[in-house]
């Protein structure tokens, strides 16, 4: 049970580094040449793809590290599944008694 | 294009000190969003505008931010069973129109009164919703006994009993409701989002008190709502050149780690612990929206107030701020490390049994 945990953790630990320098990467690229994309990007119309589509490919780079680094310190989430709760019955329309076939003898 | 719009707006020269506080207010924001659903964008954006960052851009880099944040916590909540996509899709179909109808109103105020009355209508709205919406959410945190969190409102289980076509199966949340009920909420979600920016002040409550959804499957919808309607709004803001990528950048990298770690912390909690953080969050920004009017008031002639308090109230109010989202986020963590050692106890308690019966063999 603790070796899976160890495993997993490590292998936690190895998608962090994998991810983080991804992270870093774009981080350094856009922050290196900040002032031609923030004016570029900027621009309107068409150009509004770039900002949306930017924070779609960071999302998931950094999104990535993130998830990873918090399961690689050892902070998950339980799983579980959250409590069901008594259900009101689904309205019917009204029922009319059904009529019964009697028998005259 | 839109050139002309893009040179006009001043981007504001980012010092250390201007990217720390924003990474740490998007880690605190995003910590708070992903445990109740929303919140962050009520500090961010009068955040970013103390920086010196002009009120559109502002707005537009945070709900750039906004959108995707809410992506990773709606997905990492939907794989813990929390996230109903049919209720959050018809909730923010319903939001949309909402809003519309939210910033008609606003254009309606700001040509008879002026910015002046606009900002007042705004801290009206901030201090009435709060003050019964938040207000009534803490009694019901707290007024909720032991064992009975998971009963179905009084107004919920009405509503879900009135047959009004069409009717809708929400499967993860486990209820059927009439559409026409779920409308209002979605509505009143979206018309508070064009208003005072955070819709799920409204929402989250809208769908435990009317719709009927347990907090935790109603805070992770709502960041489906948030992830549909900050995306609108993004492309919106983005067509006007009015973002600025680099501010957004650096709120998502803090609210991209605070985000996932509130999910994951949902998990740790009961129920009524989405309630006490949100009722105690929303209280705290009434009061501190409620310093904000004597200075609407006084710009509209309305009272006199020297400058001198009003720069001291307005000071206050934006800690009072800060503060509303520091208290929320230490709960959270405080919740979630009760929560880890309780959930350590129950492992030791299953494994201990096991010893002692391989002992006996």
């Amino acid at each position: 049970m603790e070796a899976r945990s160890d495993a997993k953790k490590k292998k936690a630990l190895v998608k962090t580094a994998i991810f983080g320098a991804v992270s870093a990467v774009l981080y350094a690229a856009v922050f290196t040449h900040a002032n031609f994309i923030v004016h570029f990007f900027a621009k309107g119309g068409v150009y509004a793809a770039l900002p949306v589509a930017t924070v779609f490919v960071f999302s998931f780079a950094h999104g990535s590290f993130a998830s990873n680094l918090w399961s690689a310190l050892g902070i998950e989430a339980i799983t579980k599944q959250p409590a069901k709760r008594p259900t009101v019955a689904a309205p019917r329309p009204a029922q009319r008694p059904r009529p019964r076939v009697r028998m005259s003898v | 294009m839109h050139d002309v719009a893009a040179e006009g707006l001043k981007f504001i020269d980012l010092t250390w000190i201007n990217v720390g506080f924003l990474f740490t207010i998007g880690f605190i924001g995003g910590l708070v969003s992903g445990f109740i659903g929303s919140g962050g964008a009520f500090v961010l954006t009068p955040g970013m505008m103390s920086l010196g960052v002009p009120a559109a851009v502002a707005v537009a880099s945070n709900m750039c931010h906004k959108f995707p944040k809410a992506m990773v916590g709606a997905y990492k909540r939907y794989k813990y069973g929390q996230v109903d996509i049919k209720l959050g899709v018809i909730m923010a179909a319903s939001a949309t129109v909402g809003v519309q109808v939210g910033i008609k109103i606003q254009e309606m105020i700001l040509a008879k009164w002026g910015p002046a009355g606009s900002n007042l209508y705004v801290s009206a709205a901030f201090v009435a919703v709060l003050v019964i919406v938040g207000g009534y959410v803490f009694y019901d945190a707290f007024a909720t006994k032991e064992g009975q969190e998971n009963k179905i409102p009084e107004l919920a289980r009405r509503l879900q009993a009135i047959n009004l076509p069409p009717m809708m199966t929400f499967k993860t949340a486990n209820l059927t409701i009439s559409l026409w009920f779920t409308i209002p909420v979605g509505f009143a979600t979206g018309m508070l989002a064009a208003t005072i920016a955070v819709g799920g002040f409204v929402g989250v409550p809208g769908m435990i008190y009317m719709v009927g959804a347990s907090s935790l499957i109603s805070s992770a919808t709502e960041l489906v709502i948030a992830f549909l309607m900050g995306f609108g709004g993004t492309v919106k803001w983005a067509l006007n050149g009015m973002v600025d990528i680099r501010l957004t950048l650096i709120i998502l990298a803090g609210s991209l780690l605070g985000v996932q770690l509130g999910a994951i912390g949902t998990t740790y909690v009961k129920d009524h612990m989405i309630k006490v953080v949100m009722g105690t969050i929303m209280l705290i920004v009434a009061v501190s929206r409620g310093l904000a009017i004597p200075r609407y008031l006084t710009n509209l002639g309305v009272m006199s107030t020297s400058d001198s308090l009003l720069n001291l109230l307005d000071k206050v109010s934006f800690v009072s701020m800060c503060f509303a989202l520091g208290v929320g986020a230490v709960i959270i963590l405080g919740a979630m490390i009760k929560g880890k050692r309780a959930a350590y106890k129950e492992q030791a308690l299953e494994t201990v049994p096991a010893a002692e019966s391989f002992e006996h063999v």
